[in-house]
């Protein structure tokens, strides 16, 4: 079974996500803010890690940037959500080795059909 | 023990046997240390009411949100195959047994129903939208919205706007020209996503300033909304309130509405020099040659700033018919009026450049020096 970390502060959204990944079927650890979802990603191993990029305490840029920047951890796909859709952020996402974009608002199942390819390009 | 007792037992002899023995001045001290004792008893009772009130609120809403979080999160394990209805179904009998007549109940539903809309497309949103009204959540926004309070009333104007209750678009126009920015700002904001048939009708009757930053923020909802059908926005150039003509000439501007062309020109006698600016801007851009004229009769009588900006037009049309009025722009004695007329002059494709090399063998040195530069391709202007 794949797991999957969910890094997102806003509390309705982070059980929405979980509900929604659970229900198709993963793993799913949670993180309800940027600090916890460090410590989460340094000790354990994900098959996919989608993350909010504003968190208190440490932002998903970071977070982005420590996995890309990880010799055993790099080849795992990093999704951000984020409701700016400024071009720079997306920019600098892409620059640190993000995988894709979430723009909120944005549909549960297109999300799930998205998490679905990344995870099957990591496992073969 | 008998300590206490002692101190109690002489401040209730003096305040009731020896205070009538006491001179007055010392019993009028002795009245108002009374009464401040008694005084701040009653604030520290108060204050611990109050404190013991939050801490319940609280828990309350830590609570409710919790139940209420968990119920709207099963949303998600419907699928996109399922029928609105059958969601809706499944949902409204549970909501609807949730004490709604509780405040902090209908707070947390409303907030949590709002941050769901907010965050997600597709079913969910027409399933919350359903809810909304079943539950009767728009009614307490329409309440809100006719409330005394401004904060109340921009409280209900954004949950109407993020729900989607369009009959609320009549409650709202009243607060488009209110004398509270704030009001107004929300209320212009919402009502252009929820009116129907008229969205822009709150420009006809605004007469309150509609504030740079907040053009900014209409410019953006208008030019980003696909469902908006765009007017002819040269029916309010003529409007009283400057404000509304500067947001209607960067719509103009970019929606390239050719059809407003001569109230455009019109704006090049307006009192307002940002007004005038950005008629003449939008002229250049939209390449309007029946405007050169006007342009070049007022030219003489307008600031740097506007001078510039009509040269820079002038260049962006590039009829021939002004060449000569470009030309001897090069005698002018203010440095950016000779570069930005060398410019206009080069932007003409067929002869710009050879136009410029002409004026170079009959000009002064100085004159010379800035046409090499205009003609200097690693140059940007």
């Amino acid at each position: 079974m794949s797991k999957i970390l969910i890094a997102e502060d806003e509390v309705l959204m982070l059980k929405a996500l979980e509900f929604k990944l659970k229900k198709d079927g993963y793993q799913v650890d949670v993180a309800a803010d940027g600090r916890q979802a460090m410590e989460k990603v340094k000790s354990n191993t994900y098959d996919l890690i989608l993350t909010d990029i504003m968190m208190p305490f440490v932002g998903g840029m970071e977070i982005l940037s420590y996995i890309k920047n990880d010799p055993i951890k790099k080849s795992t796909p990093v999704l951000l959500i984020s409701a700016v859709g400024l071009e720079n952020v997306v920019l600098e996402g892409f620059h640190l080795g993000a995988d894709d974009f979430i723009y909120k608002p944005f549909n549960l199942n297109e999300l799930s059909v998205r998490i679905k390819r990344y995870i099957k390009q990591n496992v073969f | 023990m008998n300590f206490f007792q002692t101190i109690f037992n002489y401040i209730r002899e003096t305040y009731t046997d020896r205070l009538f023995y006491f001179p007055s001045n010392i019993r009028i001290s002795l009245l108002i240390i009374l009464f401040c004792v008694i005084a701040v008893l009653e604030l520290y009772l108060y204050i611990s009411f109050r404190r013991a009130q939050q801490i319940k609120k609280k828990r309350d809403e830590a609570k409710w949100k919790e139940y209420i979080d968990n119920m709207l999160a099963n949303l998600v394990i419907f699928d996109e195959s399922d029928s609105t209805e059958e969601i809706v179904d499944h949902f409204y009998p549970k909501m609807s047994k949730l004490p709604l007549r509780n405040p902090i109940v209908n707070q947390v539903l409303t907030a949590e129903i709002l941050t769901y809309h907010k965050n997600f497309t597709g079913k969910i949103q027409e399933v919350l939208s359903i809810l909304y009204r079943r539950l009767n959540l728009d009614k307490q926004s329409k309440k809100k919205i006719n409330n005394k309070n401004w904060e109340v009333k921009i409280e209900g104007i954004r949950e109407a706007n993020e729900m989607r209750i369009k009959e609320m678009a009549g409650e709202i126009i009243k607060y488009t020209d209110d004398e509270n920015g704030l009001l107004r700002m929300e209320a212009q904001a919402a009502y252009i996503k929820l009116s129907e048939q008229y969205p822009f009708r709150f420009l006809d009757r605004a007469q309150e300033r509609i504030l740079d930053w907040h053009q900014v923020v209409l410019f953006e909802i208008i030019t980003k909304n696909k469902q908006l059908v765009i007017p002819s926005f040269s029916h309010w150039l003529r409007s009283p309130n400057d404000t509304v003509v500067m947001l209607c000439l960067k719509l103009i501007d970019h929606f390239m509405q050719f059809d407003a062309s001569q109230e455009v020109q019109r704006l090049l006698k307006h009192h307002n020099p940002k007004v005038v600016k950005k008629s003449v801007e939008i002229i250049g851009k939209l390449e309007l040659a029946d405007a050169e004229k006007h342009m070049f009769e007022v030219y003489f009588d307008q600031p740097e700033e506007i001078k510039l900006e009509i040269l820079n037009s002038l260049g962006k049309i590039s009829s021939g018919n002004y060449n000569e009025f470009l030309s001897s722009r090069i005698y002018s004695s203010d440095p950016k009026i000779k570069k930005e007329a060398l410019y206009a002059i080069k932007r003409n494709p067929a002869y710009g450049e050879a136009k410029l090399r002409e004026i170079y063998k009959q000009t002064t040195l100085e004159n010379q020096a800035l046409i090499k530069h205009v003609l200097d391709h690693r140059i940007k202007q």
